[in-house]
């Protein structure tokens, strides 16, 4: 599933960070806690967090997810945004909480 | 070897000398699996250096059938290294949990994505991490 179609069928969704052209993705993940998120996360899948500071992004880097989706509105820190700019991590905002955003990204069919 | 200093809660540059060794194992074209190990066991050394152990060095070596990474560090040390290796243990402050750090995960992280794991520690002088991990099983 293209990550493009993904943001524009969730509903509330503010990107911070578009992907990259083309970009899929098949498999999600979510988790506020890194140690979890960097020992549990399939490598590739989106990530749903409420995490919004700078280090979500290395580990977005290490475990090569290409989507963050900040749930409960919440925004990215500046330095954050930044860095996701600049290693091509697609990065937004949705309205929805967890596992609002989870149920729906389900039900497009993405998976664990 | 390869190696990297890290400063005390640098939450900006965490996590680069995790990508750094993963992408240099990757262009030594290590496989995936194994540079996936790497870079957990990296991620989690580093983050303790930063977050507990008042900054430190993180080494990687690449030789024969294995790679060894070392996290080295001044700070106070682990007063029981089996306490600390128990899933959930974390002495992290308040701001520093509300960041999502904090689980107590990272040591156990880096016992499951290691093959040999050696703590030595002496309490108020630092620690030295060394983590192996076999390039075949
Ligand atoms: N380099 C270090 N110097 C001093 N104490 C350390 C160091 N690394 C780990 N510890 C101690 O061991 C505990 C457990 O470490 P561990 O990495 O498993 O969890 P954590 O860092 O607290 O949380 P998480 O890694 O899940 O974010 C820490 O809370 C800390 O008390
Ligand atoms: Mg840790």
């Amino acid at each position: 599933m293209k990550i493009s179609d993904i943001l524009e069928n969730l509903e509330g969704v503010t990107v911070h960070v578009a992907p990259r052209e083309g970009v899929e993705v098949t498999k999600g993940f979510t988790g506020d806690l890194l140690s979890f998120v960097m020992g549990s996360a399939p490598e590739g899948a989106l990530w749903v967090t409420i995490q919004n500071h700078v280090n979500v992004a290395a580990v977005a880097l290490l475990k090569e997810i290409p989507l963050v989706l900040l749930a409960s509105g919440r925004s990215p820190s500046p330095e954050l945004k930044d860095q996701c700019q600049r290693e091509g991590i697609a990065l937004a905002t949705t309205d929805l909480d967890s596992f609002q955003a989870c149920g729906r990204l389900h039900a497009m069919g993405v998976r664990n | 070897m390869i190696q990297r200093e890290v400063k005390p809660l640098d939450f900006l540059s965490a996590g680069e000398t995790a990508s750094d060794f993963k992408e240099t194992l990757k262009s030594l074209g290590i496989a995936p699996e194994i540079c996936r190990k790497a870079s957990i066991v990296t991620y989690e050394a580093e983050m303790n250096a930063v977050i507990h152990g008042g900054g430190g060095v993180i080494a990687m070596e690449l030789s024969g059938d294995r790679i060894t990474i070392v996290a080295k560090d001044e700070g106070p040390g682990i007063e029981n290294v089996s306490l600390a290796m128990q899933e959930g243990y974390s002495t992290a402050p308040d701001f520093i949990r509300e960041m999502g750090f904090g689980a107590g995960m990272g040591l156990p992280n880096i016992k499951k994505y290691s093959d040999e794991l050696e703590i030595e520690t002496e309490p108020g002088k630092g620690m030295t991490l060394r983590a192996v991990i076999y390039l075949r099983d």
